[in-house]
């Protein structure tokens, strides 16, 4: 188009608008290429190396990492664990969290700011403070289970810490304002009258939501469930307060091995982790857009 | 009516202005000697370390310090990171002796040369090591509930016996020194650790629980889950003061010693710094606080420490003779290995 326009716009705008972008994308092009690229390539790096006890890390080029990982039931058990872990938390939040969304967006109350707040108070707190809270209620004397006990319900505690629901619960409770919240802003985005066409073509709710609202907020639930299925796969603090020893996802795992000095094997789980996460968030983006797109 | 400053006047007021705040810099830089930026553990360690160290001994005399606070894993990890610049960010790092032994095994810290340290003579043998000193000692004791375990044992023996069942606990953390206690409990030797896994195998199959962290240990005994297991002295201590059932027995195949103490790293900015810090964590009053407040004990012998608390955190002279230490060598190079033996079989 440029290239047809008259001369002057070639001459005096192409320049400025090639100033205007690069002071836009630079500064963070280069935070992120400093602080987080250049990092990963050192990781990156180090996971061809070898461990040494006494010499740390002896510089080769080996995938031998990548072969222990892969060869080794433990490892690949650890992964599938972080993926159910994180698939299953992930699919809680998206059926928790859009009709949340949806009252929300719809709402015309005028305590609709406090309700926004309510959703993201959870995220004042750290994740590790907010295990500490599960670790009361889940704990042989906790509250839950001095609760049931006291109500009759059984007569010997639940063992609910060190367990995988224990951890699912606790990594819903972190991830859902995310989702909430960005499914609550693309419905906000739909317009309500929409919804109003299909009820008054005769659609009832249900198929008004999936032949309506479903595909319009799809972009949402693929932000939402990207970011809590990625927040999922790397959750650290939670696995370790409430999964206890024997339960291990690979946000720990990569720390564990970091912790022995073994950053060779360490970066190697640190880039399946980054991997897999990529890998799967990458094709279910693709899957669901050419499922809709049809 | 006030008359507007000139340039020049505003000028000449900002300089004498930067000068007066200049002076009691300059001042007080002429008697500071400089700063100590020490690595080490946080909480009650780090305000210990500054209630009867810095305080008392090091900023009296002229230094300034500041604390590196971070665990240790993460602080080694620091050291590694920085080992090829030609200056690192701490002077001198807080680290379990196995730690420190690593850490000079990998080339990272100083030889100590202790005659820079005016209170290295009264510092015991054991705890002076060539590349760094020991500062605080317990050692891994064993305990019990004597409301659950009615027969108190003897022996490491008697702890890591599958008949106490559920009722025998261990600790994830202390995978090291777990493993070396059973060892000594199945006839091993702190470097043969194979018979130590055998029978924590039978352990395990027999109810055994393995609780994430000491905290979560001391829970455990508070709650009567759990009867037995090995405890550094110096926490049962604090157990026992916290109102935890609990005692403690030095086993007579030798009690494990835990030795936690301070390095200097090679490119330390401030190596003379470093030395300072060292010679007053040896200081006598020091040391005797520390066994006050943290019930480990001095590794210096001129402490005195009362006759009541030591014989709740301390060792008879038949005991510190039977103290066992980590064969640091055989640990370093097959840590990695008993990890993996301890997250892939015996957890799993």
């Amino acid at each position: 188009m440029a290239a047809n326009g008259p001369k002057q716009f070639q001459t005096d705008e192409a320049p400025t608008s090639l100033l205007s972008a690069t002071m836009l994308v630079g500064p963070a092009t280069v935070f992120v290429a400093a602080g987080l690229l250049a990092p990963l390539l050192i990781l990156f790096r180090y996971s061809f190396n070898r461990f040494d006890p006494r010499r740390m890390m002896v510089e080769t080029f080996s995938p031998d990492n990548y072969v222990k990982f892969f060869a080794d039931p433990y490892y690949t058990g650890v992964l599938w664990t972080t993926l159910r872990v994180a698939a299953l938390c992930t699919l809680a939040c998206l059926v928790m969290g859009l009709p949340l969304a949806y009252v929300l967006a719809r709402t015309q109350s005028r305590f609709k700011n406090v309700l926004i707040m309510l959703v993201v108070l959870p995220l004042f707190v750290g994740n590790a403070v907010r295990a500490a809270g599960w670790m009361v209620l889940f704990g042989a004397k906790g509250f839950l289970n001095v609760t049931l006990m006291w109500v009759g319900v059984i007569s010997v505690p639940l063992q609910l810490m060190y367990t995988e629901g224990a951890v699912i619960a606790g990594i819903i409770a972190v991830n859902l304002p995310y989702m909430v919240l960005t499914l609550q802003s693309v419905i906000e985005g739909i317009n309500r009258n929409v919804e109003e066409a299909a009820f008054s073509l005769g659609a009832n709710p249900m198929t008004m939501f999936r032949r309506v609202l479903l595909p319009l907020s799809l972009p949402g639930i693929l932000a939402g469930t990207i970011l809590t299925f990625i927040l999922g796969m790397n959750a650290y603090a939670t696995p370790v307060l409430l999964g206890g020893p024997k339960f291990k996802m690979m946000g720990p795992l990569v720390f564990g091995e970091f912790q022995l000095n073994n950053w060779p094997f360490g970066a190697s789980v640190a880039f399946v982790l980054m991997t897999a996460t990529l890998g799967l968030t990458a094709t279910a983006n693709i899957l669901v857009q050419r499922r809709f797109r049809r | 009516m006030t008359r507007s400053k000139s340039r020049r006047e505003v000028l000449l007021g900002a300089a004498a202005l930067a000068g007066t705040a200049a002076l009691p810099r300059a001042a007080s830089a002429g008697q500071e000697k400089g700063r100590i930026v020490v690595g080490t553990w946080g909480g009650d360690y780090a305000r210990l370390l500054h209630k009867n160290i810095e305080e008392p001994i090091l900023i009296k005399d002229g230094w300034e310090v500041v604390q590196d606070q971070a665990g240790d894993p993460e602080r080694r990890s620091k050291m590694l990171a920085e080992q090829r610049l030609p200056r690192g960010t701490s002077d001198v790092q807080g680290l379990s002796a196995l730690n420190m032994f690593q850490m000079h095994d990998a080339g990272i810290v100083l030889p100590i040369d202790y005659g820079k340290l005016k209170n290295a003579g009264n510092l015991l043998p054991a705890m002076k090591y060539p590349y760094g000193i020991g500062q605080i000692y317990s050692g891994k004791v064993a305990v019990y509930n004597p409301k659950l375990i009615t027969t108190a044992p003897v022996s490491y023996k008697d702890v890591f016996d599958p008949k106490h069942g559920d009722k025998l606990g261990i600790i994830d953390i202390q995978y090291q020194y777990t493993l070396v206690c059973a060892a000594l409990a199945a006839g091993g030797k702190v470097n043969d650790i194979e018979p130590g896994k055998k029978l924590l195998l039978e352990c395990k199959n027999a109810g055994m629980r393995i609780y994430p962290t000491n905290e979560a240990f001391a829970q455990g005994l508070k709650s009567e889950e759990l009867g037995t297991g090995v405890m550094w002295k110096a926490r049962v201590v604090q157990w026992q003061n916290a109102g935890i059932s609990v005692d403690a027995v030095a086993p007579i195949e030798g009690t494990l010693a835990y030795v936690s103490g301070f390095v200097i790293p090679k490119n330390a900015p401030n190596k003379e710094g470093g030395y300072a810090y060292l010679d007053a964590m040896l200081d006598k009053s020091a040391q005797e606080a520390f066994a006050v407040d943290m019930g480990y004990n001095p590794t210096v012998s001129n402490a005195v420490v009362a006759p009541d608390l030591n014989k709740r955190i301390g060792f008879t002279p038949d005991e510190v003779k039977k103290l066992v230490d980590l064969d640091y060598d055989y640990m370093n190079k097959y840590d990695v290995d008993f990890k993996e033996w301890w997250d892939k079989v015996l957890k799993s």
